[in-house]
């Protein structure tokens, strides 16, 4: 079996096994994926208990991944993330200790509960791909990916991330609630992290580095690349929004749109792939743009059925 | 800084329309402060303060007021118009302000239009309502290309063609003449009231139409062409001038032969007499009388072209008698003037048996005495008649006219001078013939007894070939080189002819089309009442059927491009499907599209999806992986594709 093949099966292979964990929420799942594989950082919203933290996990598990938490919180300090320069007596200097931020995934837990300065050390990090500390420069590891949750905004004791911060996400999701049947399931299954700790990792870092470089190779026509530019304009050119979508935005709009088309074993994007992925990709961008209470995903819906697919 | 070019283009093409009608100074000025302007643009130049633009303003309207006496008036109008709005341009800042100059531009476009509507200047006038819309797209949206501005300006006004054309045939116009405008000062040739010696000999220079003639049947031969205008009777002994309140009863006359039907179209002259062929039966509007010397007089001068149909008789016999006052009006002589002449008439006279034997010994004697028929005789002195008779024997038809009724009524005869042209030139193209002012003509009137007043044309018998001929075709020395050139050439005379065609349908059918012709018009279209109301509903059908075109066009939704042979095959394939009841919604993908066919007609389902997938591979698989057999396999399959047998074989 060629290596291409090996890492379709094992990816179909942690779908399963993440729908397993995480129940009645493939779509969610599909795009978590994607966004990881575009090299993308992730943003899960919702309301407490829905199992945001548990995806993350289960993410982080069954790719194979070194990954550390930090759960924050209003008085964690950007140091608590990136690490302290720490005086070594012994030998007459100053050594860097590295933060959790140094690991393959990230889980930023409650991002939104801590104080701007530190949820921007994170983000600069997020950005960056790397760390600066005393004047010294230190890369982080590659895959590198952030999977930050928040609470609403409407909670209590949240600053909310602004627009230049929300944009370095890719992606955001929302978990909602479980349908009855699925719901009825997780009431008699097991506590969900104790099955994560039987399971063994499918993925390897080696395997989600070649996966990421096929996503980008992923052939695009310049049809479609035109229809996907049509949709960003019509961003830009509403009356209702205050601001239309960044080239960030597009450029993660592309590679998001290359990952989901991989995962659904195409070997070109389609533009039903750029519309599978736009509301999670703009939803977040959008909101705080929108004049009205409309939510990012309405509004994303609106753009898809306002443009038309070219022939 | 581009818009800003743009809308002074479009106000500099403004000006250039108007340049002939404003004194050179403001046409100048105008273009001045538009160069100014524009450079300003370019190298932030110093520009007028409000106080300095406010004294420059009073200055101008002093000054159009000091060369017009007046504000009002084409002329002193659009000459104001064009100086405010240049100086507007100096404080020209704002996409607003941009705007009030581009209506200017228009508005001096219409300005243009009210008096100049021959057919050289409808191009012209085209490109500046271009040249203003796209103007007026580059102030909307300033990144716009000059190009794309172009573009859209030209689509748009491509689009209201077929409106303006509705507009143009149904719009319901009113009957007489809407627009008064005050025309001063423009002198324009042709025939006056009067006739001095040389007075014709002016107007053969002068090549431009005077009237066009298209005939119902056959035209009449050349030496027939006797185009009827003033008729002269008062000779104080050097030149001819019309009788304004004489009025006789008209003589009966007798028609012979077959009269001639013909519409005449006639250039402004601003003079009151409408042309007829020799000789007319009855006046051609009501506003036109007939008189007792057969002129056609209107009550009001000719301002704008005008057109009307006539039948003459070129053959007629007068049967009446004339009465004293006539008889006394049309012998009259200055006392004492022409001596020599009066004795040689009188010796004719009294060889003669009768008038008609006299008019025939007058003109053996103009044949044989030696004249010669010249357009730069010698100037003649006091008795204008003996010096040409016996002195100069060299002159012009108005000479000769002028002698022969002068011998005539020295003689007792009552005769008269009748001016008008001969000839014309026919115009195959056009099957019309053109008269020019060149043609112009003078000849005589003799009163016979037993036939009434009898045409007789002296200068028939000193140069007779001028019946058949036109005066540049007998003595082209007369004309000016460019003119030379232009007319005697035989391929440039043909191209000519066209163009003259050319001009003549335009300001037939475009120019003059007015109250009748739209009743016309509808009456051929089946709308027999003149009634507005019809106009009306044809105006809005026409207009409900464009916007229904248009809107259709607009709304048709996806169209493949041009030469992309896979788009067409696919909107075929969804053309077919929507037919079938499975119509795909825009936003739709291919797959989305074969889910949602599968859902809502799983029958079409096994056909269709894979047609679906096909053209998703093709269309944005890998390019270089695509064969263009693969493009018309799919084209093949979606014109074998048939839904309705399926759909009837499923029920």
């Amino acid at each position: 079996m060629s290596t291409v093949d090996a890492d379709a099966a094992s990816l179909a292979r942690s779908l399963e096994l993440l729908e397993t964990i995480i129940l009645g929420k493939p779509t969610q799942i599909r795009l978590c994926l994607a966004c990881l594989l575009a090299r993308g950082h992730l943003l899960i919203e919702d309301v407490p208990g829905v199992g945001k933290t548990t995806l993350a996990h289960a993410l982080a598990h069954v790719l194979g991944l070194a990954w550390r938490r930090v759960q924050f919180t209003s008085d964690l300090l950007p140091a608590d993330i990136i690490g302290v320069s720490v005086f070594d007596r012994a030998r007459q200097r100053f050594d860097f200790r590295q933060g959790p931020v140094f690991t393959q995934l990230l889980l930023a837990d409650e991002v939104n509960r801590a104080s701007p300065r530190t949820q921007s050390a994170l983000l600069e990090a997020m950005e960056e791909r790397q760390i600066s500390a005393d004047g010294t420069t230190y890369a982080l590891p590659d895959p590198f990916f952030v999977v930050a949750t928040q609470n609403p905004h409407e909670q209590l004791g949240t600053f909310a991330l602004p627009e230049s911060q929300l944009d370095r996400f890719l992606m955001r999701i929302r978990l909602g609630y479980p349908d009855a049947a699925h719901e009825r399931a997780l009431m008699r299954g097991g506590e969900r992290r104790e099955i994560l700790s039987g399971l063994a990792p499918v993925l390897t870092p080696a395997a989600m580095l070649r996966m990421q470089r096929a996503v980008r190779g992923l052939y695009m026509a310049d049809s479609l690349l035109d229809y996907t530019q049509s949709l960003i304009a019509r961003t830009r050119s509403r009356p209702d929004l205050r601001l239309g979508l960044s080239p960030r935005a597009g450029q993660g709009l592309v590679r998001a749109a290359q990952a989901w088309a991989y995962i659904g074993r195409r070997a070109a994007v389609l533009p039903e792939d750029v519309q599978a992925v736009l509301p999670a990709v703009i939803s977040h961008r959008l909101e705080g743009a929108d004049a009205s209470a409309r939510s990012g995903e309405e509004l994303a819906r609106e753009i898809i059925e306002a443009s038309a697919v070219p022939a | 800084m581009r818009p800003l070019a743009w809308v002074c283009a479009a106000f500099a093409g403004g000006v250039l329309l108007n340049i002939d009608r404003m004194p050179a100074w403001a046409g100048v000025t105008a273009l001045a402060l538009i160069t100014w302007r524009l450079r300003s643009a370019r190298r932030r130049a110093w520009l007028p303060p409000a106080w300095l633009r406010a004294i420059l303003a009073l200055i101008v309207t002093a000054l159009v007021l000091a060369r017009f006496h007046t504000l009002n008036g084409l002329a002193a109008g659009t000459t104001l118009l064009i100086l405010m709005a240049a100086l507007k341009l100096l404080e020209t800042r704002q996409a607003r302000d941009q705007l009030v100059l581009v209506g200017a531009a228009l508005f001096l476009l219409l300005a243009a239009c009210l008096d100049r509507q021959d057919l050289p200047r409808a191009p012209l006038y085209a490109l500046q309502t271009w040249l203003c819309c796209a103007a007026l797209a580059a102030v909307a949206s300033p990144a716009m290309k000059p190009r794309e501005a172009a573009r859209l300006a030209l689509r748009a006004l491509l689009l209201a063609v077929p409106l303006a054309a509705a507009l143009f045939v149904f719009f319901p116009r009113l009957p007489g003449s809407f627009w008064a405008i005050p025309r001063a000062g423009q002198a324009v040739s042709g025939l006056s009231d009067s006739m001095s010696p040389g007075g014709i000999t002016n107007l053969v220079a002068n090549y431009d139409p005077a009237f066009r003639v298209k005939f119902a049947g056959e035209p009449p031969p050349p030496a027939q062409r006797y185009w009827r205008g003033p008729v002269l009777h008062d000779f104080d002994g050097r030149s001819w001038t019309r009788r304004e309140w004489a009025q006789h009863p008209r003589q009966p006359l007798e028609y012979l032969g077959k009269p001639v039907s013909y519409r005449v179209s006639l250039e402004p002259t601003q003079r009151r007499w409408w042309f007829a062929l020799d000789l007319p039966e009855k006046s051609p509007a009501p506003q036109v009388t007939l008189t007792y010397d057969y002129q056609l007089l209107a009550s009001d001068p000719v301002s704008d072209a005008i057109s009307y149909e006539l039948r003459s008789y070129t053959h007629t016999r007068g049967m009446g008698e004339l009465s004293g006052t006539a008889r006394r009006e049309d012998t009259g002589l200055p006392e004492g003037a022409n001596p020599r002449s009066r004795a040689l008439a009188l010796r004719l006279r009294s060889a003669a048996g009768s008038d008609a034997d006299f008019a025939q010994a007058v003109l053996a004697y103009l044949a044989k005495g030696g004249f010669v028929y010249s357009l730069e005789p010698q100037p003649l002195g006091e008795n204008t008649v003996d010096d040409l008779l016996f002195r100069t024997r060299e002159g012009f038809c108005g000479h000769y006219a002028s002698a022969f009724v002068d011998l005539m009524r020295a003689a007792g005869v009552p005769a008269r001078v009748v001016t008008g042209y001969l000839g014309g030139e026919w115009n195959a193209v056009g099957r019309y013939l053109l008269v020019r002012q060149s043609d112009a003509h003078a000849w005589a009137e003799v009163w016979l007894e037993g036939r009434g007043w009898t045409r007789i044309d002296p200068t028939a018998v000193v140069a007779p070939e001028r019946l058949t001929r036109g005066v540049f075709d007998l003595m082209p020395q007369a004309f000016g080189a460019g003119d030379r050139f232009l007319y005697s050439g035989g391929w440039l005379r043909g191209l000519l002819q066209r163009w003259d065609a050319a001009n003549a349908w335009w300001t037939e059918k475009v120019v003059k089309f007015n109250y009748t012709s739209q009743l016309d018009l509808l009456a051929r279209l089946g709308i027999r009442t003149p009634d507005a109301r019809y106009l009306g509903w044809a105006f809005m059908a026409a207009l409900l059927g464009w916007l229904a075109v248009l809107g259709w066009h607009t709304n048709r939704g996806a169209r493949a491009p041009r030469g992309d042979a896979l788009a067409r095959a696919y909107l075929r394939l969804c053309g077919k499907l929507r037919r079938a009841g499975a119509a795909r919604l825009p936003y739709q993908g291919p797959l989305d599209f074969a889910r949602s066919i599968g859902a809502a007609r799983p029958e079409f389902a096994p056909a269709v999806t894979h047609l679906l997938e096909q053209y998703a591979r093709l269309r944005y698989g890998v390019r270089g992986a695509r064969q263009p057999r693969e493009v018309a396999d799919f084209s093949r399959a979606v014109s074998r594709l048939s839904l309705r047998r399926r759909r009837a074989a499923s029920a």
